[in-house]
């Protein structure tokens, strides 16, 4: 039974191929669809909340990755307080690592034990035991019911930045100022950061859109005890583009 | 003139507010505050001069707060450092009609309920301490040192999950800041990632 009904999402466990192939990656995904007006949240949750975690069980000599976080959407409560998440219907992604030596037809259960918390005005911690059972076979063809939701979801993922942009990154008394160098102007971007106090996550993003791209005022957190050396998120475009960025963080010279 | 004191006394205290509505930050002054207790006392950080204070925002409904005190973890913390003289002061910035939102009454008959001694609890519904002091989350821990001096802000433990079995193999930030104060070092962690539920503001 891959799909459980927890009280506020539907969840389900499934996988972009209709079989597993031996020494092939094989992609699954926990599958959310919210009621409306409940969310779960990001890797970084933002000022409350917590992220999904999954216990995998797998067959032997089977290797998970980490989950590849879509671009959350940034969920504002107070003028103080943001969180980061999604609404609505989310893929997360995995990709699984399967051994060479694995022989066809032999039996390859796939159990995840997945707990998340889902909040509306109210957070309530949910879990799930959510399996999945898929042949083994020499080859795979897409799994009809979820190879769209896959594809949709992978253009969600955010990716290197194009060849020839540049981003770098200055601290400042109270802000870091994030520069990207894009070749023409960007009107609007917003940036998630992927490490938890350094940045206020509530506080108002100021951009100014330069000649050739944009920088972003962004207002250190009040938990920072130390400077930002690196500045580690996610660079979202107007047009929904995501992109994973790195960037060392220059010092005020004192 | 009588009855204009309270007013004016009110007056005084949102404005104290609204001056020092910035960032609390370690190392910094804790900004003073007063407020109500559900005993219907006034409470004034000032008072506490000479002595470490806690801060713990509360909210009763809230898993990661029940994980807290439906395993005893923060009435076992709020005895031991009361016990050596620490001020243990839980704050509720729940507006009415949210969750953790309750009556001074009810909040009696919580503390009694789940056994907790806590020096005070301040009824903060309109949340101007929690938005004072930038609360997030519950809980969300703070400590002020006897000087008045900020020492500790963030999460209560390392695990920023909702499962009371995690408990056990967590590092308590506010035990570990308030024994390396107590014994005059300086605070490893001494700001972090506060956990839990949001604040369930009015604004």
């Amino acid at each position: 039974m891959a799909q459980q009904l927890s009280d506020h999402a539907r969840v389900e466990l499934l996988a972009r191929e209709d079989a597993i192939v031996a020494g092939s990656d094989l992609r699954l995904g926990i599958h959310f669809v919210l009621d409306p007006g409940w969310h779960i949240y990001w890797t970084n949750p933002g000022d409350s909340g917590q992220p999904l975690v999954i216990q995998w069980q797998l067959p032997q000599g089977f290797h998970t990755d980490q989950i590849d976080w879509p671009r959350p959407e940034r969920m504002q409560s107070t003028a103080q307080l943001a969180d980061y998440g999604y609404h609505g219907e989310v893929l997360l992604p995995v990709t699984v690592r399967v051994p060479a030596s694995l022989a066809a037809g032999t039996p390859a259960p796939i159990a995840a034990d997945a707990k998340w918390l889902i909040c509306r005005e109210v957070c309530i911690p949910e879990h799930a035991q959510l399996h999945l059972e898929l042949p083994v076979a020499q080859h795979a063809k897409a799994n009809p019911n979820a190879a769209a939701l896959f594809a949709r979801t992978e253009e969600l993922l955010p990716r290197p930045l194009p060849h020839g942009w540049k981003i770098s990154a200055a601290a400042e008394k109270d802000d870091i100022v994030l520069s990207v160098v894009a070749g023409s102007p960007l009107k609007k971007v917003e940036f998630f950061p992927l490490e938890p106090n350094q940045i206020d996550n509530a506080a108002a993003e100021r951009l100014h859109p330069t000649a050739a791209g944009v920088s972003l005022v962004l207002k250190k957190s009040d938990l920072l005890t130390k400077p930002v050396t690196v500045l580690r998120g996610v660079l979202v475009l107007s047009n929904g583009t995501a992109y994973r960025i790195e960037a060392p963080v220059r010092q005020p010279i004192k | 003139m009588k009855s204009l004191r309270p007013s004016l006394l009110r007056a005084a205290v949102v404005l104290a507010l609204m001056a020092s509505a910035l960032a609390v930050r370690v190392g910094d002054p804790a900004p003073n505050f007063t407020g109500v207790d559900s005993n219907g006392k006034q409470q004034s950080l000032a008072t506490y001069k000479g002595k470490f204070v806690v801060l713990e925002w509360h909210n009763q409904g809230c898993p990661y707060t029940r994980k807290h005190y439906e395993s005893g973890n923060m009435q076992r913390l709020q005895k031991e450092w009361t016990g050596k003289g620490v001020v243990w002061l839980t704050v509720i910035s729940s507006a009415p009609g949210t969750q953790g939102f309750v009556t001074p009454t009810q909040e009696n008959e919580y503390l009694q309920k789940m056994n907790a001694s806590p020096t005070a609890v301040i009824m903060d519904p309109g949340g101007s301490l929690g938005h004072l002091y930038g609360a997030k989350t519950t809980p969300h821990m703070y400590i002020i040192d006897p000087a008045g001096t900020l020492i500790y802000n963030g999460a209560i433990d390392d695990h920023p999950t909702s499962d009371q079995a995690d408990i056990a193999g967590s590092k308590n930030y506010v035990s570990a800041a308030l024994a390396e104060a107590m014994s005059g070092k300086p605070v490893t962690d001494a700001a972090t990632r506060p956990y839990g539920c949001s604040v369930k503001y009015k604004d």
